[in-house]
């Protein structure tokens, strides 16, 4: 092994290191560490003339590593190596050594705390010397972005990323997009009618060039890496072929089979060759399998007598199986509405005047089964109680946060009942009122003057009494338990992630916070990234949001989808794993143990003679080393962090200095 | 039929196929009570072959020995390999097979059910001194030691291994062929174990450090482990140098902990560790340690399942945080 | 003299070594025993590492991590805990102090808990003397 010549550059920090550890002291120590030509101290060593000192000893006294004694290699890391780059040296012949964060800030004896450093020191000494350089590499870039979810915020990335010239693949597992958005009346504060400010969006997708729709599709696999993914989508059959059908709903008249209008939150029914809505975008009928009586008893093809001039309708269809290469990718699945018949103290399921939110908005929509109307069993209601929290902030039924929406989405509903039955007396149960958003207090004070009862307290039972429901609870402002009759109990439910969204979070290699939503990379830092390098998550598969929130994060996650495109090129990862072939003897624990799919095992020729080796996809590899920990011959190497290296720096850690 | 016998006639047909270049199996060794494990290549063979509670050793290790030891010098081309093996040393071969360490399309498995095998140290200290070709044969709980023109018959327990008496499944896990019924197994409740931890820390600090401080480090139990397969194996390198090479007690037990670590969820309990060891160290006492925590913690079982995966490249979320601050 | 223990601690890049840091930038004081290795995750920890730490001088060693579920690498943490769960047990019955080797979670936001886990690492080992499985002769010097 050829001799390093070390430089070794210690900083006081201000005072913030050189008031606990001897700078002097620690100078002299350094230069007489094997191989160490320089010992030199500076005031700021980030610094410009700090950075200097360091450039101008590289070239004048052929330093080959440098160690740096200063702050947190999480912070300054970065910044030294674009000094060694500067001087010509590779930026991977770098050890920081930490000795402000986890040394003079730690500790206040100065003699405790300089031996310490020399410790440190001798540590990143003896690292420096064993580390090589190493060279960074970048791939190409497949400049099409895909978006998998078609609510407010999977509309919203596809067109950011679409207007950004990129062409965009916008897949959504329902026959149309427009998600629950689709489904609400109005929007708080505003009371903007919902259908009204998403159907544009939804017609921009459908006219946009760069936007390819692939709706009825769900993701069925993904493979590859930032930059070049190959996404496997499974289209189902719509037996109705979408270019071709106008829409016109002749075929439905003939259809007899009734089935729950989903849309309507099964308040009403529809026929099972349907449109999911009259705004569905594609604007396509679709035939549900599970219900078609050809489909599913052989006879009938009725609808298919209908259409015969256009003949879009084609109940022969079968799955098929695109494949997609794709640089970056948003995740906007959203979110399932709490399931209320998890709180059966609260009569959901059991009353029928029992309903929840979702089923309130399609209730007073004017598109609606009632046609806008108020009315639960033909009568309007006279007394209308809102239940708060249900299914969030209950650990009862494990969702311990906030669902964000409820309260602003129960204090309009609250508005929209008073509008249509000026004299209904209105009753809302709440934990506390959350409005925490642009002109929500405002709109919470203006329900609160439209002779709203806000009642603090958790409701613990609603039992029928005569042909009224009762809300029993506890007001936790009286202190005294109440009870307020009800024509009509509303309960605000909550949010949880998509069910549906687990498999692809599991393709995605994506986390999930303790909430069971995805995981951000980093709560304040990294909100729309992932762990995923260009996966990124945008609206309420992230945690519950409002639609304002919703859109803006999707706009961001578009934002940040769209870097690598207009880069046309990603940096992979330098301090990958390496395999010392003769070593290796094909266990395929590795392979096993990479949480990147990483590795694999291929025949390859060592020394003359074929063999199974594990081989390492360099643009796959994240650098964290399990392959390194689960290997017993030592034959898979962490580039960095080698077994030679941390042996060593344990060997010179443990002495007294 | 006694084992030997059905073995005898089922190993004829084997080296009669065309698919099959030779067989590995026991034969009689040349004194006392040693028997030797043996290639055959021909039929013609047979005879040699035996099988009785002295076939201790585990001939799956030579599977991985390429073409070291017995295999050196035959060709064997693209043949398969027969191979004879008790129950324990199928789960050897369950566990290699896992690992892709053999290939089982390359094998014609000749199981043997094992009504158990003689512990060698015990045997040779009860008739010590053998010379003469001697023979033991075990049935009813009863062996029969016939050596110096006597037979004696002594209860099996009293000689046989320790993994015998405590051997749960005697049908091999894996097998083409199949010699002799199981006996029923026993359970194993690691009784063994459970009184090794049952001492205080001194007294089990101070047992290691005087069995560890015995070993000379000739690293028989490495080789003899039909697990321990590495071409190159890390306890040999010096860079990077995980064990010193200085034999004394820390680096011996920096020796120990790393072997039977590299075991932990893939030792299958055939005891030939602790048998070729010279310094009579208790090695499978370590085997077993980790046999009782990977099973209690994780319901794990070492080569029960040839696709199993591997117990450090897995994992359960509802894992044990046992003393994680 | 009162004897001063040696704990290396092995720390994750994400969560606990950026959970040490913020001790750090909080000023949270800790005793100073303790030496840091950086490693980029706890899955990278190979069982050998600890019980070197122990041969070249180490008191104690510790092995921090993210907290399960919360791994930058997915799952890297859990890899980890499988192999030192296991480990500690081992030594413990090999007569090692299981208090001279502890695993903790420590997140990037936790800079209090990393200071307090510092603590009761070292106030546990130093009842416990000097650890005497110490290489004796440092006659072959670190090949530099």
């Amino acid at each position: 092994m050829s001799t390093k010549r070390i430089g070794v550059y210690i900083c006081h920090c201000g005072v913030n290191i050189a008031q606990t550890v001897g700078i002097e002291e620690l100078k002299s120590f350094a230069a007489t560490l094997p191989q160490v030509k320089v010992a030199e101290n500076y005031m700021y060593m980030c610094s410009e003339p700090g950075q200097e000192l360091i450039r101008k000893d590289i070239k004048e006294k052929k330093l080959n590593r440098i160690v740096v004694v200063a702050c947190s290699p999480r912070l300054h890391e970065p910044t030294f190596r674009n000094t060694l780059v500067s001087a010509g040296l590779n930026p991977y012949c770098l050890e920081i050594a930490n000795v402000r964060e986890q040394c003079s800030w730690v500790h206040k004896d100065k003699k405790v705390a300089t031996s310490k450093a020399k410790s440190v020191v001798a540590a990143a000494v003896t690292k420096v010397a064993l580390l090589e350089p190493l060279e960074e590499k970048e791939v190409s870039v497949t400049k099409t972005a895909m978006v998998v979810g078609g609510g407010i915020a999977g509309i919203q990335a596809a067109l950011d990323i679409a207007d950004s010239g990129f062409k965009t693949y916008l897949i959504e597992k329902e026959p149309s997009i427009g998600g629950h958005m689709m489904q609400l009346d109005k929007t708080f504060p505003t009371l903007d009618c919902s259908a009204c400010i998403l159907t544009p969006k939804m017609s921009d997708i459908k006219n946009h060039p760069n936007i390819e729709l692939l709706a009825y599709s769900e993701v069925a696999d993904v493979k590859g890496f930032v930059g070049n993914f190959k996404v496997t989508v499974k289209r189902k059959p719509r037996y109705i072929e979408e270019a071709i059908c106008n829409a016109c709903g002749t075929c439905a008249k003939y259809c007899s089979i009734a089935i729950i209008d989903r849309y309507n939150e099964g308040l009403s029914k529809l026929q099972a060759l349907h449109i999911p809505f009259p705004q569905a975008i594609p604007a396509a009928y679709v035939v549900d399998p599970e219900e078609c009586r050809y489909l599913k008893e052989g006879t009938c093809r009725q609808c298919e007598q209908v259409c015969k001039e256009l003949n879009a309708i084609n109940l022969d269809m079968q799955e098929e199986s695109v494949e997609l290469d794709v640089g970056t990718i948003v995740v906007a699945t959203g979110f399932d509405v709490f399931d209320a018949n998890r709180k059966p103290e609260l009569g959901y399921g059991r009353y029928e005047n029992v309903i929840t939110g979702m089923e309130f908005e399609r209730v007073v929509s004017a598109a609606g089964p009632n046609q806008g109307e108020l009315l639960i069993n033909g009568k309007k209601p006279k007394e209308v109680v809102f239940i708060q929290c249900v299914g969030s902030r209950d650990k009862t039924v494990g969702n311990e946060y906030c669902s964000r929406v409820c309260c602003m989405y129960t204090a309009k509903q609250a508005h929209l009942v008073r509008e249509k039955l000026p004299d209904a007396k209105i009753t809302i149960f709440y934990i506390d009122v959350r409005a925490f958003g642009k002109g929500y207090e405002e709109f919470y004070d203006r329900v609160k003057g439209e002779s709203v009862y806000y009642r603090r307290g958790n409701v613990s039972e609603v039992y029928k009494k005569g042909d009224k429901l009762i809300c029993r609870a506890e007001d936790t402002l009286l202190g005294k338990p109440i009870e307020v009759p009800a024509d009509l109990v509303v309960l605000a439910v909550g949010i949880q992630p998509s069910a549906g969204a687990r498999e692809l979070g599991k393709l995605l290699k994506l986390s999930t916070s303790p909430d069971n939503f995805f995981l951000e990379a980093h709560p304040k830092l990294r909100p729309v990234d992932t762990g995923s390098d260009g996966v990124f998550l945008a609206g309420c598969c992230q945690g519950p949001k409002d639609i304002p929130d919703t859109v803006a994060q999707a706009s961001a996650s578009a934002a940040k989808a769209v870097i690598p495109l207009a880069q046309g090129k990603v940096k992979t990862e330098t301090m990958v794993a390496r395999v010392h072939e003769q070593a290796c003897r094909a266990c395929g624990y590795c392979v096993e143990a990479c949480p990147y799919d990483a590795i694999e095992l291929q025949l390859q020729e060592v020394n003359g003679r074929e063999k199974s080796v594990a081989v390492v996809n360099e643009v796959l590899c994240k650098s964290c080393g399990a392959c390194t920990g689960v290997c017993f011959s030592g034959a898979i190497q962490q580039t960095g962090f080698t077994d030679d290296q941390i042996l060593a720096v344990i060997g010179a850690i443990g002495k007294e200095y | 039929m006694d084992a030997t016998s059905t073995l005898r006639s089922i190993a004829k047909e084997v080296l009669a196929r065309k698919d099959v270049a030779c067989l590995l199996g026991y034969e009689q060794g040349s004194y006392g009570f040693r028997v030797a494990p043996c290639v055959l290549t021909s039929p013609k063979e047979v005879d040699r072959l035996i099988f009785s509670p002295l076939c201790v050793h585990n001939l799956t290790n030579y599977l991985t020995l390429e073409n070291i030891g017995l295999l050196a010098g035959k060709d064997i081309g693209k043949g398969k390999i027969a191979i004879v093996v008790k129950g324990c040393d199928s789960r050897a071969l369950a566990m290699l097979m896992a690992e892709n360490g053999i290939e089982r399309d390359k094998l014609v498995v000749i199981g043997v059910c094992s009504p158990g095998v003689a512990d060698m140290k015990k045997l040779e200290k009860r008739f010590p001194n053998v010379v003469d070709k001697a023979a033991v044969a075990l049935s009813n709980g009863t062996l029969k030691v016939t050596c110096g023109g006597k037979t004696e018959e002594v209860p099996a327990d009293e000689l046989l291994s320790a993994k015998c008496t405590r051997c749960k499944n005697k049908l091999p896990v894996i097998y083409d062929e199949l010699v002799g019924e199981p006996e029923e197994g026993r359970p194993d409740d690691f009784a063994d174990v459970s009184e090794l931890e049952a001492q205080n820390i001194e007294a089990k600090q101070q047992k290691w450090q005087a069995e560890f401080s015995k070993c000379i480090r000739c690293y028989a139990c490495r080789n003899v482990c039909p697990l321990c397969y590495c071409s190159d194996c890390v306890l040999d390198r010096l860079r990077p140098q995980f064990v010193r090479r200085s034999v004394t007690y820390p680096d011996n037990l920096l020796f120990h902990i790393t072997r039977a670590f590299h075991l932990a969820g893939r030792c299958i309990d055939c005891g030939e560790c602790a048998r070729v060891c010279p310094q009579d160290i208790p090695l499978t006492e370590l085997n077993r340690k980790f046999q009782k925590d990977v099973k209690e913690l994780f319901e794990y079982e070492a080569g029960v399942d040839p696709e199993a995966q591997a117990l450090f490249a897995t994992f359960r979320t509802e894992d044990a945080d046992e003393g994680i601050l | 003299m009162n004897f001063e223990p040696t704990i290396v601690a092995f720390l994750c890049n994400w969560c606990s070594y950026a959970g040490a840091d913020l001790a750090g930038t909080s000023r949270f004081q800790y005793p100073a025993n303790v030496r840091t290795v950086r490693v980029m995750c706890s899955s990278r920890i190979n069982p050998a590492f600890i019980v070197n730490a122990l041969l070249e001088g180490a008191d104690g060693v510790l092995v921090s991590g993210c907290h399960p579920g919360e791994c930058h690498y997915v799952s890297g943490n859990y890899l980890a805990r499988r192999k030192l769960v296991l480990l500690r047990r081992f030594l413990e019955h090999l007569g090692i102090h299981p208090d001279r080797f502890r695993m903790s979670w420590v997140s990037a936001s936790e800079g209090s808990k990393f200071a307090d886990v510092i603590k009761e690492v070292t106030e546990a080992v130093r009842p416990l003397g000097p650890n005497q499985i110490k290489r004796e002769q440092v006659w072959m010097q670190q090949a530099l």
